[in-house]
């Protein structure tokens, strides 16, 4: 109830919101590949290869707080904990996997 | 922003290219031995780079609050993003949905356009000058 009525005094704009999820999305996903690259071409195998992808995805998202949501995550994200930081982080593991056991069987196998 | 974007994403590929083939040339060479160390600084580099580039080429993110969105749209107005349709119209950035209603002197502030609100107390002002001077 609270809520809706914050939502009802300070309106959300829906086109921004599907926006920003999309570019949020969008550069989760390129750099999830770019990250598998990496980690094939390493060599690294299990868990070392899954934190690499945390380690990643985390300076994607600080990125993102600095240069595209100017350290104000609230003005583009209902819930920046949820939107910016952990948004579509586990979207790209299918393709970060994927990149990952390519690169390592090119490069490495 | 976006063409130092362009920059960056192009140099990080030379160096991912260059630190990838240099890891394949390592192992079908010399198997079984460590990557040197310069190779994973170059990977690592190249990376961080390329990821930099990709977050500064991306579309920038639109405020989600209506007033600051609106206040956005009303300040920079509609303008071209660099994008054309197949039949080569522009695509303008997204105007004020409102602007139909032509509070804002109609259309491109040409018209005559319509007030939102009637200046009650002005008129009323007018109104007791009016009776003042002696209703002439």
């Amino acid at each position: 109830m609270e809520d809706e009525r914050e939502l009802a005094i300070h309106p959300v704009v829906q086109t921004s919101v599907q926006h920003n999820t999309q570019a949020v999305s969008n550069i989760r996903n390129l750099t999830a590949s770019l990250f598998g690259v990496a980690a094939g071409t390493l060599g690294l195998e299990s868990y070392p290869g899954f934190i690499f992808y945390l380690v990643g995805t985390l300076i994607v998202s600080l990125l993102l707080f600095v240069f595209r949501a100017e350290g104000k995550p609230s003005a583009y994200f209902h819930r920046p904990l949820g939107d910016l930081w952990g948004g579509e982080v586990f979207g790209g593991l299918s393709g970060f996997v994927l990149t990952w056991t390519l690169f390592y069987g090119l490069v490495r196998a | 922003m976006s063409f130092g974007g362009t920059v960056l994403n192009t140099v990080g590929v030379v160096f991912l290219t260059h630190a990838v083939y240099s890891t394949h040339e390592h192992t079908t060479t010399t198997p079984n031995t460590p990557l040197p160390l310069d190779i994973t600084l170059e990977l690592l580099f190249s990376i961080l780079i390329l990821t930099t580039g990709i977050v500064f080429t991306s579309p920038a993110l639109k405020p989600i609050q209506w007033s600051k969105w609106a206040g956005q749209i009303s300040q920079e107005g509609q303008h071209g993003e660099g994008k054309w349709t197949q039949e080569g119209e522009e695509i303008l950035s997204e105007g004020d949905p409102f602007a139909f209603l032509g509070l804002d002197a109609g259309l491109g502030g040409k018209t005559e356009g319509r007030k939102g609100f009637w200046d009650v107390r002005g008129k009323r002002k007018e109104y007791a000058a009016w009776v003042k001077e002696g209703g002439k």
